[in-house]
């Protein structure tokens, strides 16, 4: 599956000088609020390399879903700029795949029908279209289940689908706002391996809205803390935890690992209310 | 990898075991209630015709006020005989259902397409208001004048009867549609008309089956109601006749007809919403 490994492979070995998939440059964003001006984002910059992973937490309701919605094209920035792979776009950025906490599985297709989606809106063959979606779902250990409805199918299923149909567009860079927030901890774990697994070995960049900070630390090669709102970057670290970053549970046992979580905890300066 | 997510999925979803016994056990304890419901209304319903047939005694002014079950009976018998029954119902029938199609079909498309456009969805909104608030039995003079004492007449007035609540009821169900699944749609890159195709027209299903649902009835009341006005045949035409001729359990008697033929529609539009929503029906 994910055949593409050759541009990416060589872009990658020749870096440094290959343009970032994503560039953020001063974008502030505010929101009309029955005639009043309420600023959410203040100020924020940021780069997010190719084949980078890196995570977004922040205090609750301080601009993180406003910040995604306005990178995929459906808010318009008030100031600043998006550049996608050094051009700035007007509407939804190609090659960018877009999930959130909730499944939006549409309740009249299959697993497969939904996983189909994008390719089918892209006027794909639909023997290939099934065919690469089958192949997917197979991969996240759906297989067996391509033909249930997503209201006979668990919770973690479910997004297992969802994480399929944003995968199957081969999409350069993955865009994730809270994904894995409603589901238990056994099979966000599980889920977060496979998803780990897949965007490392499409060489796919991600950027992933999260308020877990272990979630955040295990998964990311970098983590951008924002301030309350009106928002902006408050701190930003890279996380190093060794070569072997594909097994986010036994990274969870790491020393170094509980550090850079209190870290971050620190800076997040959560008051109980 | 494969090897690892297959362990890992035997913990994270167990398989679904089809035919477990707590299904079969569940499907026989809802098939029991089933029947407890079934039951119980035919119980009421034989105690209250038995109420009946007691309190008006054959030639009583009781009798002939309000019928009895077995004179209702009576004539159902024969109208079958003499062939009015199918005629008059056949002919009520048809008057619905092509009233019941057109108008939820126009309705329908009328809603859906509102959805395209907030501009004109609210122009157009006081109109709908207005219109909906006209009394049908209101329209039945004119509509005859327009359209003659006909075929044509009875199904505008059922089509009239149906029009604006499919309208309602499916731009309610276009608009409904959650906006983060239409965020979904155009990151997946669809153009409007495709969410309007892959996505507000299935979503607004519900909807539309609800409003046919309730659809059915208006249009066998839009089309007795032009059989009232003029007409020589067909079921409120029967109902008219007899009621002008005090005949009380003929109108009874045609009145059960209607009562059955509403079940029937019901029924069958029930039967389409499953045939086409399979996905409701498959937990
Ligand atoms: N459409 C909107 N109109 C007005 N205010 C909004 C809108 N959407 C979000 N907000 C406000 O903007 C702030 C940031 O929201 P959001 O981006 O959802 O935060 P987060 O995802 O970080 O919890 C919140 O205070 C919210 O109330
Ligand atoms: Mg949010």
């Amino acid at each position: 599956m994910m055949a593409q490994p050759s541009i990416h492979a060589t872009t990658a070995a020749t870096s440094g000088g290959t343009v970032p998939p994503l560039v953020v440059e001063h974008m502030a964003k505010s929101y009309d609020h029955h005639g009043r001006i309420v600023p959410v984002i203040a100020d924020l910059s940021l780069t997010l390399r190719e084949g980078e992973i890196v995570s977004i937490v922040g205090p609750s309701g301080c601009g993180k879903t406003t910040l995604l919605n306005t990178l995929c094209g459906l808010l318009v920035p008030d100031t600043g700029n998006i550049r996608w792979h050094g051009r700035e776009v007007t509407g939804q950025p190609q090659n960018v795949g877009y999930m959130l906490q909730k499944d939006l599985l549409l309740p009249w297709r299959t697993a497969l029908g939904n996983t189909m989606l994008g390719l089918e809106i892209r006027g794909l063959a639909a023997a290939e279209a099934e065919d690469r979606s089958r192949a997917l779902l197979d991969q996240l250990g759906l297989h067996g289940f391509a033909d249930h409805y997503p209201s006979t199918l668990s919770g973690g299923m479910r997004q297992r689908v969802a994480l399929a149909r944003t995968l199957v567009n081969e999409p350069d860079v993955l865009l994730l706002d809270e994904p894995f927030a409603a589901l238990d901890f056994q099979s966000k774990l599980l889920l977060e391996n496979d998803m780990l697994a897949l965007v490392r070995k499409g060489r796919r960049s991600l950027l992933l809205i999260t308020h877990d900070i272990e979630e955040a630390v295990s998964l990311a090669d970098r983590v951008i803390v924002l301030s309350k709102r009106p928002t902006q970057v408050k701190a930003a670290y890279e996380i190093e935890l060794g070569s072997d970053r594909t097994d986010v549970i036994a990274l969870r046992e790491r020393p170094d690992f509980s550090h850079h979580v209190r870290r971050i905890w620190a800076d997040l300066d959560v008051v109980l209310q | 990898m494969t090897a690892d997510v297959d362990t890992a999925m035997a913990h994270a979803a167990p398989p679904l075991a089809p035919g477990a016994p707590s299904s079969t056990r569940r499907r026989w304890s809802r098939l029991r209630a089933a029947i407890a419901v079934l039951v119980t209304q035919l119980a009421i319903l034989i105690v209250f015709l038995a109420f009946w047939e007691h309190a008006t005694p054959k030639n009583s002014a009781a009798a002939f006020m309000f019928g009895s079950p077995s004179a209702i009976a009576g004539f159902l018998g024969q109208m079958v005989r003499d062939g009015s029954l199918w005629r008059d119902t056949s002919i009520t029938g048809m008057e619905t259902l092509l009233g019941f199609f057109v108008g939820n079909l126009v309705g329908t498309l009328i809603g859906l397409s509102l959805w395209y456009s907030r501009f004109v969805s609210r122009v157009v909104e006081p109109f709908v208001i207005a219109l909906g608030s006209i009394p049908i039995i209101a329209l039945a003079p004119i509509v005859i004048i327009w359209f003659g004492t006909g075929l044509i007449s009875k199904v505008a007035m059922s089509t009239l009867s149906v029009v604006i609540v499919a309208l309602v009821t499916s731009y309610k169900g276009a608009v409904g549609v959650d906006p983060d699944q239409i965020n979904l749609m155009k990151t997946l890159g669809a153009s409007k008309f495709q969410i309007f195709r892959k996505l507000v027209v299935p979503a607004s299903l519900t909807d539309i089956f609800a409003g046919l649902k309730l659809t059915v009835g208006f249009a066998l009341i839009g089309a007795i109601v032009g059989e009232f006005m003029s007409s020589s045949d067909g079921l409120g035409h029967a109902i008219f006749k007899a009621g002008s001729l005090y005949v009380i359990p003929k109108v009874f008697a045609a009145l059960v007809v209607t009562i059955a033929l509403a079940l029937v529609l019901t029924f069958l539009v029930g039967k389409i919403e499953r045939l086409l929503m399979p996905w409701r029906h498959h937990v």
